[in-house]
């Protein structure tokens, strides 16, 4: 296909006005011998062929009935939110840097970081980041330039993708130094932290619930982390905020975290985006997009980007952050879901989760073969890890028979990621998690597809 | 005047609600348990849909008007893209499953890749990460571990003065420090100049070719050998790729790494501010430290490989952003090679048309040819006190979206300009015809008119400077 406009007559016309015989000739200034020969690239479809293609393609793929979470989840997507993220004046449009034609846009922003404030219970949002992986890196980045410490302490509990982001984001910048989970409890315990924390720390990152599921006690470990006068980063799940301690009713300096389970389809873990909060005294230092109110002449309110001398294209390299494009879209499809539902729906929602997924884990830990891998008073929100003798890969091959998305495997995650930094810690998590499944129930599913669910691994 | 959610009346039933076919059974001890009022807005669905339909109206969009903003490439978005991105087959998978069920979504990266590489003149790239700038970043983490795998200590990075703002950004979060190289009027970088900077500490430059002023670096051969020989390397902001597709390849102009926008070459959509895509290209000494996992063909089946020991790591959990891969090879195979080339070429015939018919009547810094974006001058024809933030405001009342302005930053009152090749002749005319008229006649004539601008949009002109000193950034 071919989406120029030009018709012969105006190219020629057009050709004529700028004084050249050709279109060839306005690509003069490239250097003879640079010039590339014709591209080996295929194509050239009809939109007809693409869709015949592209459907063909996607047929490779194979849509499951997902028990899988470990930081991208199923959850139900209403239908306003597909209508307005699909307003081609919303998709369409740029980075709204006019912003007497970009409103809908930077209201939209506006009510977004609104809604993420309420849900965290902090003073300040920005307008969104790429991931829940990037804004952990970004909180930490934040921590240094606030209060020129070296040391970042990180939950071992942490989502190991975003370990692994951090780590590429820091490593050459502050000691990064990993707290272990107990593997009893699946958090991580006060003493590991009172045993880690110092003078020099400049952050303590702890996410809850874990990557483990469990809910941690954040209120204890924020205390904890600033009597010494550090920043506590919590890394939370947006939708348990429900019925979960707010960061803000814990004293927590920032909150970050993944913004998928706010009405962004799984899509391989891409597209989402990433939520940043902090406390009013940090918002100078907030990396990325953010829209204030203001009025026009006539005392109309409106919305701009604002506290923009912290950014890179006027900051060049001494800006906050270098972050222009972030994930706008995907904020736009947080802002519509979180509209919706009502402070009673809200919690509702997240009540849901936690009853199915306590259910389920009920079901599994009673199989034989089959046990809850914690003490029993763990708190969870949609996630838990089950200790197996069965045979995992068994387990999973069976599961994909019927076109269900198993748990995951915990052990062999580790090993494929392989992204705990100190190697006896790695082995540790390894062995710790040997035989573990971590399983996800959200709202989507069904007691008969749990049911279904227990009653194959009952056969295995 | 437009109301906020919170204004909006309360519902007796919000727009969404849930049952439970399990009994909800939810008990939270008093230690974890939320005690805060959660302050959501409790609005029907009708309501709610109206508020945001008026709301995207408030836009002005790709979709409803010329978007001419340089450096920006807002060239249509294909329709076909966005329906496929949407099959059920790609949006409802995860991550983690097993590869062999979503070897659709690897078959789909590995040929972009492929393709890309093709495009570029690169051997090899990553397409995990989310943006330009994130590309930027990831590129110059490359470099820096590069440079500790061959023991060699460099510490610094050139930037051109007519730089995107996030290249020295990317550069220092990468920990390197900016040697800032002064640009020619028309963009470029001289090699004798460039020369006289280049210590054994400079890791790389980077250079945006075709440059922000729109001018291809005439000199790109001379400039490529004393970098090489000073044992740095050439770093390609691919944000400008849009003039060049088909024509000349960055890598094979000697640049050794280089990131790419897919949301705009590419033609995806830009969401009003992402999700973006920015694939990092490497030639093939660099491959060892591009981000895991790599997409490969083991048999005859797409794997995941997560065993590159130099790799940098990860830039983002997961993939990256797959709904924009996905949309950026339909765009590939919608054009191919010939209508890549054709697009690239109609870019350049575009913007030269528009600059040809300009140039005359406003000051063009970088002369009078361009590639597929130009920057106007317009400082010498304003007579009052009128500045380019009066004329872009005016230019909202005509009904356009404003160029990219006060970029580059090297040009005082810059206009920059970029059509993109999906514009018709008739539409690049009209807008000509405006801004002309705007600069040369009503900026004298009707001062006032372009000072009280914009009084056809939404609202009118807003004070940003009261929005950033009294922060008010959410609803009280």
């Amino acid at each position: 296909m071919n989406y120029t406009s030009q018709n012969q007559k105006d190219k020629k016309e057009m050709i004529k006005t700028i004084g050249v015989n050709d279109v060839s000739e306005l690509f003069d200034v490239v250097p003879k011998d640079l010039r590339a020969k014709e591209l080996n690239i295929s194509g050239g479809k009809t939109e007809q062929e693409l869709l015949n293609c592209f459907s063909d393609i996607a047929s490779k793929n194979r849509v499951l009935r997902s028990f899988r979470g470990a930081g991208v989840y199923d959850h139900f997507i209403p239908s306003l939110v597909g209508e307005i993220t699909g307003r081609s004046e919303f998709w369409t449009a740029y980075t709204p840097y006019q912003a007497e034609a970009s409103q809908g846009t930077l209201q939209t922003v506006f009510e977004y970081q609104s809604l993420i404030c309420a849900l965290t219970g902090l003073d300040t949002s920005n307008a969104s980041l790429y991931d829940g992986a990037t804004a952990i890196a970004e909180a930490a980045l934040l921590a240094l330039r606030v209060n020129r410490k070296d040391k970042i302490l990180i939950s071992s509990a942490l989502h190991p993708e975003y370990i692994k982001v951090v780590k590429t984001y820091l490593e050459s910048k502050a000691k990064l130094v990993f707290l272990d989970v107990s593997s009893f409890n699946g958090t991580i315990e006060k003493e590991t932290l009172d045993a880690n924390l110092d003078e020099n720390t400049a952050a303590v990152i702890m996410q809850s619930p874990n990557y483990f599921g469990v809910v941690e006690d954040m209120q204890v470990m924020s205390v904890v982390t600033r009597n010494k006068n550090s920043l506590f980063v919590a890394v939370v799940n947006p939708l348990s905020l429900g019925i979960f301690k707010a960061p803000g009713e814990y004293n927590a300096d920032i909150a970050v975290g993944e913004g998928q389970v706010l009405g962004s389809s799984m899509n391989v873990g891409g597209a989402t985006f990433g939520f940043m909060a902090v406390k009013k005294a940090l918002e100078w230092k907030m990396p990325g997009r953010i829209v204030g109110q203001t009025f026009d002449k006539r005392g109309n309110r409106g919305f701009v980007l604002t506290l923009q001398s912290r950014e890179q294209h006027i900051r060049r390299e001494k800006a906050t952050s270098n972050i222009c494009t972030n994930a706008s879209l995907n904020a736009l499809a947080g802002c519509v879901f979180l509209s919706g539902w009502g402070n009673y729906g809200f919690k509702k929602l997240a009540e849901i989760n936690v009853s199915k997924a306590r259910y389920a884990f009920d079901r599994i830990k009673s199989l034989k073969g089959f046990r809850s891998k914690f003490g029993k008073d763990r708190v969870f929100f949609n996630e838990f890890v089950i200790e197996t003798e069965k045979d995992i890969n068994k387990i999973n091959e069976v599961l994909l028979e019927n076109d269900i998305l198993g748990p995951l495997d915990l052990s062999n995650h580790y090993n494929v990621l392989d992204c705990i930094p100190v190697s006896l810690n790695l082995l540790r998590m390894r062995m710790s998690f040997k035989n573990c499944l971590l399983f996800c129930v959200t709202e989507q599913r069904t007691k008969c597809e749990i049911d279904k669910l227990t009653e194959i691994l009952s056969k295995i | 005047m437009g109301r906020l959610l919170n204004e909006l009346p309360v519902g007796y039933c919000p727009a969404y609600s849930l049952d439970s076919d399990i009994e909800i059974n939810a008990q939270i001890p008093e230690n974890l348990k939320r005690n805060l009022d959660l302050g959501l807005p409790n609005v029907t669905e009708s309501d709610l849909l109206r508020h945001f339909t008026n709301l995207s109206r408030k836009n002005y969009a790709l979709s409803t008007t010329f978007y001419p903003l340089g450096s920006c490439t807002m060239k249509h978005n294909l329709l076909v893209s966005e329906r496929i991105a949407k099959f059920n087959n790609f949006t409802n998978l995860h991550p983690y499953q097993n590869s062999k069920t979503i070897q659709g979504v690897l078959e789909i990266m590995y040929n972009l890749e492929k393709d890309l590489c093709e495009i570029s003149g690169m051997d090899y790239f990553s397409l995990q990460q989310a943006a330009g700038a994130h590309g930027e970043f990831a590129s110059l983490l490359i470099i820096a571990k590069y440079f500790k795998s061959i023991k060699q200590k460099r510490t610094k990075v050139i930037v051109p003065d007519s730089a995107h703002g996030t290249n020295p950004a990317s550069a220092t979060l990468a920990g390197f420090d900016i040697v800032s190289l002064k640009s020619e009027p028309d963009g470029s970088v001289l090699p004798e100049k460039l020369k006289e900077i280049l210590t054994p500490e400079i890791a790389a430059i980077m250079l945006t070719v075709p440059n922000t002023l729109g001018t291809f670096e005439r000199n790109i051969h001379e400039i490529s050998k004393v970098v090489h020989e000073n044992g740095s390397l050439l770093y390609y902001d691919g944000a400008n790729l849009n003039a060049i597709m088909g024509v000349v390849r960055p890598g094979d102009m000697g640049f050794d790494i280089m990131h790419v926008n897919l949301h705009k070459t590419f033609s995806t959509p830009h969401g009003g501010g992402g999700p973006g895509s920015g694939p990092v290209g490497v030639k093939a000494f660099l491959d060892p430290f591009l981000p895991v996992p790599k997409i490969e063909i083991a048999g005859n089946e797409f794997v995941l490989n997560y065993e590159k020991p130099k790799s940098i790591g990860k830039l983002k959990a997961f993939f990256g952003n797959f709904p924009v891969l996905l949309k950026a090879y339909v765009y590939i195979k919608s054009l191919g090679a010939k209508g890549l080339k054709n697009a690239s070429e109609q870019a350049v015939l575009n913007a030269n048309y528009m600059l040809a018919r300009f140039k005359d009547k406003i000051n063009v810094p970088a002369g009078n040819r361009c590639m597929h974006e130009f920057v106007l001058a317009p400082k010498a024809s304003f007579k009052s006190a009128i500045k380019t933030l009066d004329v872009a405001k005016r230019l909202l009342d005509c009904g356009y979206y404003a160029p990219t302005v006060y970029f580059p930053l090297i040009v005082e009152e810059a206009i920059m300009i970029e059509p993109t090749e999906t514009e018709s002749k008739e539409t690049l005319d009209s807008f000509v015809d405006v801004l002309t008229k705007i600069i040369l006649d009503e900026a004298s004539s009707e001062p006032q008119k372009l000072k009280d601008a914009p009084v056809n949009t939404a609202v009118g002109r807003l004070n940003e400077v009261e929005a950033a000193r009294n922060p008010v950034l959410r609803w009280k």
